[in-house]
Formats: structure tokens, sequence, C-alpha cells
């Protein structure tokens, strides 16, 4: 059908979702779009953002807090870090548009989603993904399903922004997530 | 009669080659569509994907860019 559409180059993945083995986004279609309804600022996407990862670098402390298997820790804490990044990548965008130096202390004073990244709560995530959280694999595997949400969602918000830069923006940091999610898949393998 | 149907092949990849192939390439670069219903893209669906069930796609294909690659599953 798409073909006789004037689409050049149409894949089919055999197998459907069945063959995809791999991290897979749940929810319907506007899961989590009340952060991002398509007619905010680039500003306010990054507030929005930002709060995102720092749900999530939370959340991961929080672990840290309560795991008693060392590795496991170790791979929060790597986790954490890895947020941090994702936020700083944020702020500097948000620098840049208002030609300004704010810190992380006065960006965090503004009013933040409670979300998490990809548009869960913890208590959904750890719902969803039952993890053993003695079990590195299990770890990872949850982190995976946060960024593959994640991803999703940044996609999603993208393709309903009526603004450009607002979209590249999302786009770029769906990039990032799926960046993200190559790494992690790799500590799988 | 579009002819164009009969000369353009749709390429088939198995999960792990569709994985790969989307792994090169920015999100902005493909349409990834997700043609089941509603309630199986609830259940679980490719990050990123564009959810449009099969019945809709003649109607809604000029949402996409015939451009770029586009995945369908």
């Amino acid at each position: 059908m798409l073909a006789g559409k004037g689409f050049g180059k149409v894949i089919n993945m055999a197998g459907g979702i069945k063959g995809w083995n791999s991290e897979t986004a749940v929810g319907p279609e506007d899961l989590g779009l009340s952060l991002f309804t398509g007619h905010e600022s680039l500003e306010e996407v990054l507030v929005i953002a930002y709060s995102l990862e720092k749900g999530l670098f939370d959340f991961y402390i929080s672990m840290t807090e309560i795991i008693t298997d060392t590795k496991v820790r170790q791979l929060f804490n790597q986790l954490s870090t890895i947020e941090i990044k994702h936020q700083e990548r944020v702020l500097a965008e948000y620098n840049d548009l208002k030609k300004n130096h704010i810190t992380r202390e006065e960006f965090e004073q503004q009013p933040a989603a409670t979300m998490m990244e990809g548009g869960l709560t913890t208590e959904e995530y750890l719902a969803l993904y039952k993890p053993d959280l003695d079990s590195i694999r299990d770890v990872v595997s949850l982190a995976m399903g946060i960024e593959g949400q994640a991803l999703d969602l940044y996609s999603r918000a993208a393709d309903r922004a009526s603004n450009k830069e607002v979209k590249n923006s999302l786009l770029k940091i769906a990039d990032e997530e799926r960046a993200h999610l190559r790494q992690l898949g790799a500590l799988l393998d | 009669m579009r002819w164009k149907q009969f000369f353009t092949p749709v390429q088939s990849m198995d999960g792990l080659e569709t994985r790969k192939f989307l792994e090169q390439l920015s999100g902005d670069d493909y349409n990834l569509i997700d043609v089941r219903q509603p309630g199986e893209y609830k259940d679980g669906h490719l990050p990123g994907a564009k959810l449009i069930p099969l019945g809709d796609l003649a109607d809604r294909a000029r949402e996409l860019d015939p451009d770029k690659p586009t995945v369908v599953y």
C-alpha cells in the first residue's frame, strides 16, 4: 500500500512485535503527553525534560540507599551519573537559549513534573518490570525499560510539537535516549 | 493504475536486522509505523513507533515523509 503511495523504501519487520526481542514501550499513544501538549515553548520543554531526568536520577539514588549488594549498588550509581550528564546537557541548551547562566540549583527551583522519564512514576515502573533488585541483569533490564519508555515519550512529543525548534530539540533528546539504550544493551551482552 | 507499487519491492527484515538498521539512523531519519490495533500497541510497541492501524493507513499516509525509509510491523 505504501509503495503505491510513493514511499521509496518500505521495510516489513518479519515476525512483528514477537520478532523484535528487545525493549518495548507500553501504554496508549497519549501516555505522558499531559506534559507535552505540543504547544509548549522550547524553554518550557527543556524544563519538563530536565525534571523527568531528575526524577530518574532521584530514583536511582534512592535505590543505592536500599540495595545491599555492592555491585548492584555501583551499577545504580553509574546509572545516576549518566542521568546527571543528561541533565547538564539539557541545562546547557536552556542557558544557550536564554543567553544566561543559571546553576543546577536555581534551575531546580522551577516547578517540576512528578513523573519520571518516560511518563510513569517510580511505583509504576517497579510494578511493571518487577525487577529482582539483587540481580544486575534485572536492574539493567529495568533501566532499559525506562529508557525505552523515555525514547517513546520524547518521540511522541516531537510528533505533536507544532514548533520546528521544539520538535528538533525533542528529537535530539530522543536520540540521546536511544544512545543510552545502546550502552545499556552492551552491558547486558 | 499505480504502476509504482509493482516496482517498489518491500524489503523484509527480522527483529535483529531491524534493530541494527534503526540504530544506524537518527529518529528523524525514518518512519517507524505500528499498524496493529490500539490495544495491541498499548500492551507493547517499539519505542518511538507511530500508531497507524492498518485500516487507517491509506488515509493517514500523508502524515509520513515518503522519502524516508519506512519500517512497518
